[in-house]
């Protein structure tokens, strides 16, 4: 087992090397840089070239692409993250302000979507076929095929502006101190990432209970006499479980790269905010950090969940 | 040089001069659109009363003339109102070929724009004119300012036919610099256009400008060289909870006299005078050279030498307590009045001015106005190029500054208006090529009326009175402000949850929005910002 995790470590490395330098590469053919999104087109003419050439220089893009990206990882392997183009901040500074408003965000959503998703979908496959089932399938699909920036918009029309429960955006507001002056703000934005969470969630844990309830290993339950409530929580809900925590693994990755569209939708200053806006200001060292970030979520989550799967199917580790 | 370009060429003079552009109305090279009646065609195709009472539902004023109504434009201008058989007419006198398809570009990505262009391809396509659009991204000024080699025959470098863009001028100059020689990206030389920027560039005396942009205006109008849309405005908008007690309006892009000193707001609940706003910071607070007055935090944080009233019209001293130019106008000179502060309290020193001078001269992005003016200055070019370390016409005698230039500027007292000096001691060891990049900018110590108080980056920023501040102290108790970029796209659900007290917008589309709402006063301000089409000339290597 050991040696598989290793293994595994070891293609995780050139794999992150490999996406990394593709991001960089797309930045590079993204037309303009830093400072071409610093001049307002407007007065694009009255600028001086070679003063704008000046601060290019300044900013380390006169260099070619490969010794830009080389120098960009060999700091990155030294610990160095570098410092914004734009605003020259320490990126390691931006990521530990704007990471917190994320993890928070998404945390929260996450434990939400989990519990809530897994009961309404065992409800669901225990009432299959009845009216239950059928509006929680109902609610599932809508709440999949809803895109999240019209659930966000409709929960500030009605929980903001109509009912005034919440307030419309940000984080916190001066003289707020601890979490709980702050709850007011994470309620709307968490509950509507939550959403799409939770409806796949739900849609996930309905067929794996309906799948884990036509074994046989639950009519042998069953046939020894056990209640009902035990044959299908502690037999069946437990079997139908696992492939629920492989998908909650696999999102795990949202944790860092955050919810773009909610983020921007109630003004939450996370990690997701900061990459729309590095993005559009060519923000070539803040892409890349968030980029390499989201790129370690998702292969730990993907290793994550390969040992997990191994630990409980030996197959997968035997066919090694 | 052929036979062919030497008539072109002449051509290209002659129809500089509005007495016989008229009658010699034709291509002065195998680009239809060097024809005038093509231009002209395409001015009488756009009904831009509709365009503006649609698109912009009412939120715009259409152009006739580069500059904005005004002492300084002519009342006679062609008014090229919509005329599509005008139109078609003209295009079969110039023999347009149908099959041609323009290339229009822009580089506006809101709605607005989107649907402007779809509209101009219909009226367009009605007097037979086929038009593709496309939005330029990127580095857009290598796209469309780019000047050809030969400024007199081409061929352009900027592939575009046709580019809708704009023209915010700070000075009224700005919008016939770029007829100077070789500064067009997409228009011949016409020699009596060089004449007439070096004229308005050249002297300080409003008359002869005057003279120079009615001219200009004629030369342009006459021989549609570019086709102004329409003049956007500024939408100022305030609570009903703020009293700006008599405070006049004005360009909000800029700095001026807003008296922001004297407002005042009604108490919230906790009985505190809170005021919000949007244009706080998201990533840092940008240098107050690049736009000037747009991002409203720093107009309440700096203080600028001279102050203007809301037309940008210099009225006197801010930071300076009197001020003089010299006969020739060749020499500025100021006196910082006594006991001015940054918000540390630290002294505000004539070496704080002199270092901010500078800087102001070689940080890259620096407003053109004011970079013109600066680069004027005796020993400017030897300290950009970094053969000098200090600019040698600026010095000080105790509080007194006195500025020398090597070139008259017409709009000196304009740019000091709106210069706001930073506290030098605070970039000890920072290029000015790189300031935007300094850890100052991210709680910047400023002058203004307002100190910044607490700064949670992306989230909100918070200022309050800076006690002593010598205009008197404010008497809002707190300012919050939500970050956003000029353009706010979260204005009118703040707007509607009580969150926005004051601000401004250009955006036509949150303006019926805002004025739904009972508790909000809207105000247009007619500013200088034309909307326009220019149109390339030039044979180029697309064609």
């Amino acid at each position: 087992m050991l040696t598989y995790i290793i293994r595994r470590i070891l293609i995780l490395i050139p794999m992150a090397f490999a996406i990394c330098f593709l991001v960089y590469l797309g930045l590079e053919l993204t037309p303009g840089d830093a400072v071409s999104h610093m001049i307002n087109p407007d007065s694009a003419g009255s600028m001086d070239p070679a003063q704008l050439e000046a601060l290019r220089q300044s900013l380390g893009l006169g260099q070619p692409f490969h010794v830009r990206f080389w120098a960009w990882f060999t700091n990155l392997m030294q610990g160095n993250f570098g410092y914004s183009m734009s605003g020259g901040v320490p990126i390691a500074s931006i990521i530990a302000t704007r990471l917190p408003a994320t993890l928070e965000l998404a945390a929260v959503a996450l434990v939400f979507s989990t519990l809530v998703g897994s009961l309404l979908g065992v409800l669901s496959a225990l009432k299959r076929g009845s009216k239950t089932d059928s509006a929680l399938t109902v609610v599932g699909m809508l709440g999949v095929s809803i895109p999240e920036f019209f659930f966000g918009l409709v929960a500030i029309w009605v929980f903001a502006l109509n009912l005034g429960w919440f307030p419309v955006g940000g984080r916190s507001m001066p003289g707020y101190v601890t979490f709980w002056d702050r709850l007011p703000h994470l309620v709307m934005p968490a509950m509507v990432l939550s959403i799409m969470l939770t409806a796949g969630v739900m849609r996930y844990a309905r067929s794996s209970m309906l799948d884990a309830l036509s074994r046989d290993f639950i009519k042998t339950a069953r046939s020894k006499g056990l209640p009902e409530w035990r044959v299908n929580l502690l037999h069946g809900f437990r079997v139908a479980l696992t492939p629920v925590v492989v998908l909650i693994g696999f999102r795990l990755p949202v944790l860092i790269g955050g919810s773009v569209i909610i983020e921007q939708v109630f003004q939450w200053p996370g990690i997701g905010n900061e990459f729309i806006s590095a993005v559009r200001s060519q923000d070539y060292p803040v892409v890349m950090t968030i980029a390499l970030l989201s790129v370690m979520a998702v292969l730990l989550a993907s290793l994550i969940v390969d040992v997990l799967t191994a630990v409980i199917d030996p197959r997968v580790r035997l066919g090694d | 040089m052929t036979f062919k370009t030497l008539i072109a060429a002449g051509l290209a003079a002659l129809l500089s001069t509005t007495a016989i552009a008229p009658v010699l109305a034709q291509p002065i090279n195998e680009n239809p659109l060097s024809d005038p009646r093509v231009r002209k065609a395409i001015a009488y195709a756009l009904d831009m009363e509709t365009i503006v009472e649609t698109i912009f539902e009412g939120q715009a004023v259409r152009a006739v003339g580069m500059l904005p109504d005004g002492p300084n434009k002519p009342t006679d201008l062609i008014r090229y109102d919509y005329d599509p058989d005008k139109a078609r007419a003209l295009l079969a006198e110039a023999g347009w070929d149908s099959s041609r398809v323009l290339d229009v570009v822009y580089y506006y990505t809101d709605q607005a724009t989107a649907d402007l262009m779809a509209a101009m391809q219909a009226y367009l396509a009605d007097v037979g004119i086929s038009m593709n659009y496309r939005l330029v991204e990127g580095d857009v000024a290598s796209q469309i300012s780019v000047v050809p080699d030969d400024p007199v025959n081409g061929p352009s470098k900027v592939t575009w036919d046709m580019l809708y863009g704009a023209r915010a001028a700070l000075a009224l100059q700005e919008y016939f610099n770029r007829y100077a020689y070789g500064l067009k990206p997409m228009i011949p030389n016409i020699p009596r256009m060089n004449e007439l920027v070096a004229k308005v560039n050249g002297t300080t005396d409003p008359e002869v400008q005057r003279e120079g942009y009615f001219e200009m205006e004629h030369i342009i109008n006459e021989n549609v060289y570019q086709i102004p849309l329409y003049y956007q405005q500024l939408y100022t908008y305030e609570s009903d909870r703020l009293d700006r007690n008599g405070a006049p309006y004005g360009n909000e892009q800029y700095n001026y006299n807003w008296g922001v000193e004297n407002w005042t707001i009604a108490p919230d609940a906790s009985g505190k005078a809170v005021m919000y706003t949007n244009a706080g910071p998201s990533q840092f607070f940008e240098v107050p050279w690049q736009n000037l007055g747009i991002w409203v935090a720093n107009k309440f944080a700096f203080d600028t030498i001279l102050e203007a009233d809301g037309a940008l019209t210099p009225i006197g001293g801010e930071m300076a307590e009197s001020y003089s130019v010299s006969e020739d106008g060749l020499t500025f000179t100021f006196t910082l009045k006594d006991g001015l502060t940054w918000h540390d309290g630290s002294p505000i020193t004539a070496d704080d001015v002199i270092w901010s001078i500078g800087a102001a001269t070689k940080f890259p992005v620096t407003q053109p106005v004011l970079q013109a003016t600066m680069k004027k200055i005796e020993g400017a070019d030897a300290f950009i190029k970094g053969e000098a370390e200090t600019l040698s016409g600026v010095s000080a005698e105790g509080n007194t500054i006195t500025i020398k230039f090597a070139r008259l500027d017409p709009n000196v007292l304009l740019s000091f208006s709106q210069f706001a000096p930073l506290p030098s001691k605070q970039f000890e060891g920072v290029d000015p090529v790189t300031l935007q990049q300094a850890a100052f900018w991210q709680k910047p110590i400023g002058s203004g009326p307002f100190k910044i108080d607490e700064v949670v980056m992306n989230d909100y920023t918070t200022l309050v009175p800076f006690e002593g501040y010598h205009k008197g102290t404010p008497k809002i108790e707190q300012i919050i402000a939500r970050p956003s970029s000029d353009n706010d796209g979260n204005l009118l659900v703040n707007a509607q949850a009580g969150r926005a007290d004051f601000g401004y917008t250009k955006a036509a589309g949150d303006v019926p929005g805002l004025e739904a709402l009972a508790y909000m006063n809207v105000y247009p301000v007619d500013i200088p910002y034309t909307r326009m089409l220019w149109i390339n000339q030039f044979p180029h290597p697309t064609r």
